[in-house]
């Protein structure tokens, strides 16, 4: 039986975010991208197992509150070092995809002690030395949808996801996401020029994971990435689009137990020059 | 009643279906497809006939901007709005208008106004647009900021016109430290403020609140009754009257020798009835643009029958006006009568129509148009 979360409003200073929290153990913060949140799936489910595993909707997302002050997701980061605080954690392991791999990047940027280990997933954040990040707000949402899996075949939770047309309220709630994404990373868009400059002080052990097929951030940001963080480590998993999470779950879900060892988590950062 | 004439200064010049090879004709069809020397000559053409629609009694020339596309190759309503200033004598210049939310500096805007308003003796009505999606592409500029930036590039344009500078001003999202432009309008305060709308209710709302005249776009007589109705509670928030005088409303018409030969050339008018706006919602409305509420009305403004409608049922639907200068005079004094306006924008050449076509319906609506809807 897999693990099943609660759910809580967490408010960091007025701004409630929209929690799912399964499991048990040392915290983990999942932080998702642009396309907005899609609930607990089985991959948390499987983290859950050995992690007290915290889903939020970002501010501007899903059931969350609103922020429409926001400007990047530097403001996303400052608002989840506070959301750390406010849960009572010291630190956490961030997991990020997309949007939310650049957050997680910028989160540890800004202090690498509230970080754990870090995964970033596919982390848009960087401007890729070949190549372009798509325009996600140039194409519509179904159109879109075929740009972010390589083989819809290999998502397992599909229909669970696609199978049903979306209701009302759901396609309010995307149009919502897609506001606040476009809000978050309009222009320069989906990254940040500065960012390369302060990657070095994260010496986390850090997973770089990607898709060889990703069409959304190419993997030379993959590249980018695992140079310019001094312990990190990219994956490139074949025959996979941009959401590694879905297409290749069973291998992303023990890449990540290889990874995250609790016992070893708990040991202190070493400090790096 | 005023009439005004508008030309969006199209640049069709390729095969019927070459568009269709694109997603969208704005935005996407390269450029390779424009003609240099074309462009030439009709930049002439049409302020040639901007000049004949000033002489031949038009009470104003309207003008329009947009970029990325070959429905209009007007990419400086500022320089459009120079050249008419020197080149004609009487009739209004407005400019439908600039396009606020993607300036970057707004005190330049309000000079260059001003500038024209002086060098016209006057004559300028400036008009205020938040623009379509794609110039909002075009500019970079984040679409979600869209009505803030509008609104408060608006409220800098007029602090300048109507407080001596030297002021600062730290707003969110313009900041200057030195604003003292030293050109001011000749008209005082300043030039009238037009605002149009084709959609949005929040547009007209707010025009209503400023006392702005509205001007809604082609849309069916139903639609501009519902946006007037959103005007007038805003001016009703206000406590202003609303007179004629603060509503407009824009059309196609063209008027020929016969019916047939208006008929003939009303087709051009098809052409921004479908062709020039078809393409994905996003180009036109990216993320975060409109009001819910916007996104609600802009789905009926422009009823998908549209591109479905025969061209007789557009001329039908007074959608499309096309005649001989009595028909015209009868279906503007339909308009007047149906929606209480006191402006009536005429787009008077699309697509292809030839020159001469157009230098001759100028004519026409100067000699039996405009004096018989004085008259009435």
């Amino acid at each position: 039986m897999p693990v099943q979360p609660r759910e809580e409003m967490v408010s960091v200073g007025g701004v409630r975010a929209h929690t799912l929290i399964g499991g048990s153990g040392e915290p983990l913060l999942v932080l998702h991208g642009a396309g907005g949140p899609n609930g607990w799936r089985r991959w948390h489910a499987a983290l859950a197992e050995r992690f007290t595993v915290y889903v939020p909707s970002h501010p501007g997302y899903g059931l969350s509150d609103s922020a429409d002050w926001m400007e990047s997701p530097r403001d996303l980061a400052r608002y989840y070092l506070w959301y750390l605080d406010v849960l009572g954690l010291d630190r956490a392991t961030i997991v990020g995809h997309s949007m939310g791999g650049w957050t997680a990047a910028e989160l540890a940027v800004m202090n690498p002690k509230a970080v754990d280990r870090l995964v970033l997933v596919a982390p848009a954040g960087l401007k890729p030395e070949r190549g372009e990040i798509l325009d996600i707000f140039y194409y519509p949402l179904d159109q879109l949808t075929k740009l972010v899996y390589h083989e819809p075949a290999q998502v397992q939770e599909w229909d669970e996801l696609f199978g049903t047309p979306p209701t009302p309220e759901q396609q309010d709630l995307a149009i919502r996401n897609r506001e606040m994404s476009a809000r978050l990373t309009w222009k320069p868009y989906m990254h940040n020029p500065r960012l390369p400059f302060f990657l070095p002080r994260v010496t986390n052990q850090t997973l770089v994971v990607w898709g060889s097929e990703d069409r959304i951030v190419p993997v030379i940001c993959g590249e980018q990435y695992a140079r310019l963080l001094p312990n990190a480590t990219l994956k490139v998993f074949e025959g996979c689009g941009h959401s590694p999470m879905l297409e290749k779950l069973d291998e992303l879900v023990a890449l990540l137990r290889d990874f995250l060892h609790p016992s070893e988590a708990a040991r202190p950062v070493e400090a790096r020059s | 009643m005023k009439l005004y004439w508008f030309s969006e200064m199209p640049h069709h010049v390729f095969d019927e279906g070459e568009d269709l090879k694109y997603p969208a004709m704005r935005l996407e069809m390269p450029n390779t497809y424009f003609d240099r020397d074309v462009a030439a000559t009709n930049y002439h053409h049409y302020f040639d006939e901007h000049v004949l629609a000033d002489e031949v009694g038009f009470d104003g020339l309207m003008i329009n901007e947009h970029h990325s596309t070959p429905s209009c190759s007007d990419v400086s309503i500022m320089m459009s709005a120079a050249i008419l200033a020197r080149q004609t004598k009487r009739a209004k210049i407005a400019l439908m208008g600039n396009i606020l939310p993607i300036q970057d500096n707004p005190v330049m805007v309000a000079e260059q106004i001003a500038m024209a308003d002086l060098i016209s003796g006057g004559r300028i009505i400036s008009g205020f647009v938040r623009g379509i999606g794609v110039e909002t592409w075009w500019a970079n500029a984040n679409p979600v900021h869209n009505r803030e930036r509008f609104e408060e590039c608006h409220d800098l344009i007029i602090k300048c016109w109507t407080e001596p500078g030297p002021f600062r001003w730290e707003g969110k999202h313009y900041h200057f430290r030195h604003v003292n432009p030293w050109c001011l309008p000749l008209q005082k305060p300043h030039p009238p403020i037009w605002v149009p709308g084709t959609a949005s209710p929040d547009t007209a709302l707010w025009a209503g609140r400023k006392g702005y005249t509205y001007v809604p776009f082609l849309v069916p007589i139903p639609i501009a009754c519902e946006l007037f109705e959103f005007y007038r509670q805003g001016a009703a928030e206000a406590g202003r009257e609303v007179t004629p005088d603060k509503l407009g409303f824009l059309l196609c018409a063209v008027a020929a020798d016969s019916t047939e030969k208006a008929l003939e050339a009303g087709r051009f008018f098809e052409w921004r009835m479908g062709p020039t706006t078809r393409g994905p919602t996003e180009y036109f409305a990216p993320p975060g643009m409109r009001s819910r509420a916007g996104q609600r009305m802009a789905l009926r403004t422009r009823p998908p029958n549209m591109l479905t409608m025969s061209y007789e049922e557009k001329v039908a639907n007074d959608l499309i006006v096309a005649g001989e200068p009595e028909y015209l005079v009868e279906r503007f004094e339909h308009f007047r009568e149906e929606l209480g306006i006191g402006h009536l924008l005429l787009q008077g050449h699309e697509s292809k129509m030839s020159h001469a076509t157009t230098m001759r319906s100028i004519e026409l609506i100067g000699k039996k148009v405009i004096p018989a809807l004085a008259e009435a």
